[in-house]
């Protein structure tokens, strides 16, 4: 594996909305700014906005656009697939420093989105990125609930060691949290990845945390942090950037240096024991998010039960 | 694992027992303050101050230690939500007789944003 032995490689999951993006690249901003971090950031998602808040951009080049462009791989610059971290992130900054890069994929509807990360990881790998002098971590931002072989590539291939999964109190984001965790299980013998936490991106639902936490136990893992929900986030988004650069005193800078800290000073990586579909509902009845519902009523209208 | 922000090894598993966070707190010092104040809310919405004075509570010391720490200066300080939905967790379990501690419980459950003063 590239990379020193003490290079950390991290990844957050979760399922497609959630906001994993944002709450990898604020977090990111805090391991870098507050604890002086080095960070490399590797953009699984084709969309490609894992970086934007970190280079203050709509959405830089990615590794497959350049290939594209230059007709193969092996013409693209490493210069060119990976960017400097803007303000407080830059390299001549004093503290932590982010680069970033993105692995982009194909058109809607067209070819493997997955295939572009394994193509990303591999070219990073040759051109020596994961050799860069003084780097401390390593960040991977992966869409979707690993239902796509492609997706699970960071975590199958050993890349990833550390997952965190971006999840809520919402029964499809812990549907997909609980689908991660059987991803992870799958490879936890072979490439020793673990799952290191649940970050819940709260929603403000009701018994929110409870719900996260009780999962989080029966994953055999930890709740590492509860982020609440803030206004701020969306402003800073605007300006595309972080809450740590945008307004590093305010109350939700705090929740993501008290969460980045928690990361950086983590050591609970375990094999998870996921849930069954059974387990999953009992667990959000008990919660009372749902009602419990006869098998007589299944299939009617409300005007007919 | 973290719980109030302490850290706790890996080996201690994912379930951390109450008396060992409770250890933690142990050189707190509480005699120097006679009240809680707690701002609820946030800037959006009408605030309201809760006093909190019950010292015997592992819900005061630990507020107390939550409030102290990497503050010289004695500055209002932002409650970090998961440390006190922990705080309110633990004191539910171990502090369930007293009526003070579980109705300030029941307001750290919600959602609302939480300062921290003390007097």
């Amino acid at each position: 594996m590239a990379g020193s032995a003490s290079l950390r490689q991290i990844a957050f999951y979760g399922k497609g909305g959630i906001g994993k993006s944002t709450t990898s690249q604020n977090t990111l901003a805090a391991m870098s700014h507050y604890f002086d971090k080095n960070i490399m950031i590797v953009g699984c998602d084709p969309k490609a906005d894992s970086t934007r808040l970190i280079l203050h951009e709509k959405a830089q080049d990615t590794i497959l656009s350049l290939a594209a462009e230059y007709g193969t791989i092996e013409d693209v610059e490493m210069e060119q697939a990976r960017l400097w971290g803007k303000g407080l992130f830059d390299k001549e900054t004093p503290g932590g420093w982010i680069n970033c890069t993105e692995s982009g994929g194909p058109e809607p509807g067209v070819g493997c989105a997955g295939r572009g990360v394994i193509t990303a990881i591999n070219f990073l790998e040759e051109e020596g990125a994961y050799d860069e002098e003084g780097l401390d971590f390593v960040s991977y931002d992966v869409l979707g609930d690993v239902v796509c072989g492609g997706f699970a590539m960071p975590i199958r291939e050993g890349k990833a060691q550390e997952i965190y999964i971006v999840m809520s109190g919402e029964m499809m984001a812990m549907y997909a949290a609980n689908n991660i965790s059987k991803g992870i299980l799958k490879y936890a013998n072979t490439g020793g990845v673990r799952l290191a936490g649940l970050v819940c991106n709260a929603r403000m639902t009701d018994k929110e945390y409870d719900l996260a936490l009780e999962l989080a136990q029966r994953l055999g893992t930890q709740l590492i942090h509860f982020v609440p929900r803030n206004n701020i986030v969306q402003h800073a988004e605007l300006r595309r950037m972080t809450v740590v650069e945008y307004s590093p005193y305010s109350d939700q800078a705090r929740e993501y240096k008290e969460l980045a800290r928690k990361i950086v000073y983590n050591d609970m990586k375990i094999i998870p024991t996921p849930i069954s579909m059974d387990e999953l509902e009992d667990l959000l009845l008990a919660f009372g998010l749902e009602d419990e519902v006869d098998e007589s009523q299944v299939g009617k209208a409300a005007h007919e039960a | 694992m973290f719980v109030l922000g302490f850290h706790f090894p890996a080996s201690m598993g994912n379930i951390i027992p109450d008396e060992k966070v409770i250890e933690k707190l142990g050189d707190v010092d509480v005699s120097d303050v006679k009240e809680i104040k707690l701002l609820m809310g946030t800037k959006d919405k009408d605030k309201e101050w809760i006093s909190y004075t019950n010292k015997d509570t592992f819900l005061f010391k630990a507020m107390v230690h939550y409030f102290k720490e990497e503050n010289p200066e004695k500055a209002q300080k932002y409650m970090i939500y998961m440390n006190r939905y922990q705080m309110s967790a633990i004191s539910k379990r171990v502090d369930a007789a007293d009526d003070e501690t579980m109705k300030l419980c029941h307001n750290l459950d919600s959602m609302e944003q939480f300062r921290i003063e003390v007097a």
